[in-house]
């Protein structure tokens, strides 16, 4: 039954053009970033971790969190059209599940968007000239944790979007908690805050920072996020009147 | 018109649209000022801001643009009004009467902080006499742009039920926007989008600045002003605007 909701989710965004945007969006900073770092050369001088910090520096404190949350409230916002709600809620099967499908739904999406982030910066560096080896295995861990803080950051904006019913405000609300990200992380706290785990993950400003603390802890604060903003999502979807 | 802009807010009552901007508006002045306000700040902060805050502009007023415009819009989408006010009101006008609308918030959204940023100078007693003129063009150089980027936005919220292609249209230009403002190296760039001409219309420049010294002997100094493109952005403005009119006078609803 799961899996017939994870189908159904897919079906319900077949031919909506936002997968577009995750596809287009990528590409602005892997161009505009490489075209800094080639500026920049005699500053920037540790090659592919220079080079990645330019690829994501932005696009994790600003455009991912706005891209994550339109894509939230555009997955939640389907529901709240033509009274949907009504039907999802009949349908037999446990109401928790309708969270997480949609959860999967948006990290599925936000998976391709870092394997694309981590084709365009080895495509990038190579036309660029770099001559040191590629750094795959850190590369795979970079775009992995990425996703994961990815999936904590859309687990609160469905929550969110969930409580929240029109488009817009949601999507401010993932520019305040960008920010916010970013400031954390400038205080120190970007392993616990939410919206800042993604950059954190990505190690977009600092690429050797992840490791001095390990991943572990890192990987249990991203589960009870997520965990919990389920566990509490399902609560509410099970309350829920129809 | 006063009767329609009357409908509009009386449509968007209880909405939370005004709070929604006053809350980015606030989000972007703490972004500007929060911070120790030390000798640096005091003795260049007149001209710092104006070097600083057209990159914070061109981070908020676009996302504030979106978000008002998709808000307004959605209005009519969400509740299928589309064509019964088509029915009732000349289409034109009901384009106009809601981009005005918009246009009031956006505005009233820009004094505000810009007014903020000057009490802010005046309280910490920045050095020297306030440059009025200069802040003025500062205004005028931060409407201009939101006014043109609004339009836009408005536009295709209108066009577009599914509000995602506005959004996402959006903040891949204001991406682009920003980026164009940290590659002085390519000027077209920036003149090339919407969102660049917070860049453009830039005319405080850091000067002085080298990889040895960095700050020590770096300055703020007047630029030239871009006024052949200010001009070009105003037209884009009226062009775009006329051809959303267009657009949404031919559209089925």
């Amino acid at each position: 039954m799961f899996f017939k909701m994870l189908k159904a989710e897919r079906m319900k965004l077949k031919r909506s053009p936002i997968w577009i945007a995750f596809v287009l969006m990528p590409i602005v900073p892997a161009f505009l970033g490489t075209v800094n770092y080639l500026g920049n050369i005699e500053i920037l001088q540790s090659e592919w971790y220079s080079l990645w910090t330019q690829h994501t520096l932005f696009t994790c404190y600003f455009f991912l969190p706005i891209m994550i949350g339109i894509y939230c409230s555009y997955i939640m916002h389907e529901e709240e059209n033509n009274r949907n709600w009504n039907k999802v809620l009949t349908m037999p099967q446990g109401r928790n599940m309708i969270f997480i499908s949609k959860l999967i739904m948006a990290g599925s999406m936000i998976l391709l968007s870092e394997l694309w982030i981590g084709a365009l910066f080895v495509i990038s560096g190579k036309i660029v000239g770099l001559t040191s080896p590629v750094p795959w295995d850190k590369i795979l861990i970079w775009c992995g944790f990425g996703t994961l803080g990815g999936l904590v950051m859309a687990s609160i904006q469905l929550l969110i979007s969930l409580f929240i019913k029109n488009f817009a405000l949601p999507i401010a609300i993932a520019l305040g908690g960008g920010l916010s990200g970013l400031m954390f992380l400038a205080k120190g706290f970007g392993h616990i805050w939410p919206y800042s785990l993604m950059a954190y993950g990505m190690n977009s400003n600092a690429p050797q920072k992840i490791y001095e603390s390990g991943y572990l802890p890192f990987l249990v604060i991203c589960v009870i996020y997520i965990i919990l903003c389920s566990a509490f999502a399902s609560l509410i979807i099970k309350k829920r009147d129809i | 018109m006063i009767r329609l802009l009357k409908c509009e807010y009386l449509k968007t009552r209880h909405c939370f649209i005004f709070p929604t901007a006053f809350a980015i508006t606030a989000i972007c002045l703490c972004w500007c000022l929060y911070g120790d306000v030390d000798d640096e700040i005091i003795k260049y902060g007149w001209r710092m801001f104006l070097y600083q805050f057209p990159l914070v502009n061109a981070i908020f007023l676009p996302l504030l643009s979106m978000v008002i415009a998709s808000r307004l819009c959605n209005l009519e989408h969400k509740g299928k009004m589309q064509k019964l006010l088509c029915c009732m009101e000349k289409r034109g006008k009901l384009f106009d009467a809601k981009l005005l609308y918009g246009l009031g918030i956006i505005t009233v959204c820009v004094v505000l902080m810009w007014a903020v940023t000057v009490i802010f100078g005046v309280v910490n007693r920045f050095l020297g006499p306030f440059p009025i003129k200069l802040y003025l063009l500062y205004f005028i150089f931060t409407l201009i742009p939101t006014v043109v980027i609004y339009i836009f936005q408005h536009t295709l919220s209108m066009l577009f039920k599914n509000q995602a292609i506005a959004f996402f249209t959006g903040i891949i230009g204001e991406f682009i926007g920003i980026f164009s403002m940290f590659l002085p190296s390519l000027p077209f760039l920036r003149r090339m989008v919407l969102w660049g001409y917070y860049g453009v219309l830039q005319f405080v420049g850091l000067f002085g600045w080298t990889k040895e010294s960095r700050y020590e002997n770096a300055y703020f100094d007047l630029m030239p002003i871009d006024w052949t493109f200010f001009c070009v952005l105003i037209c884009a403005g009226i062009l775009l605007y006329l051809i959303g009119r267009y657009l949404f006078c031919k559209k089925e609803v």
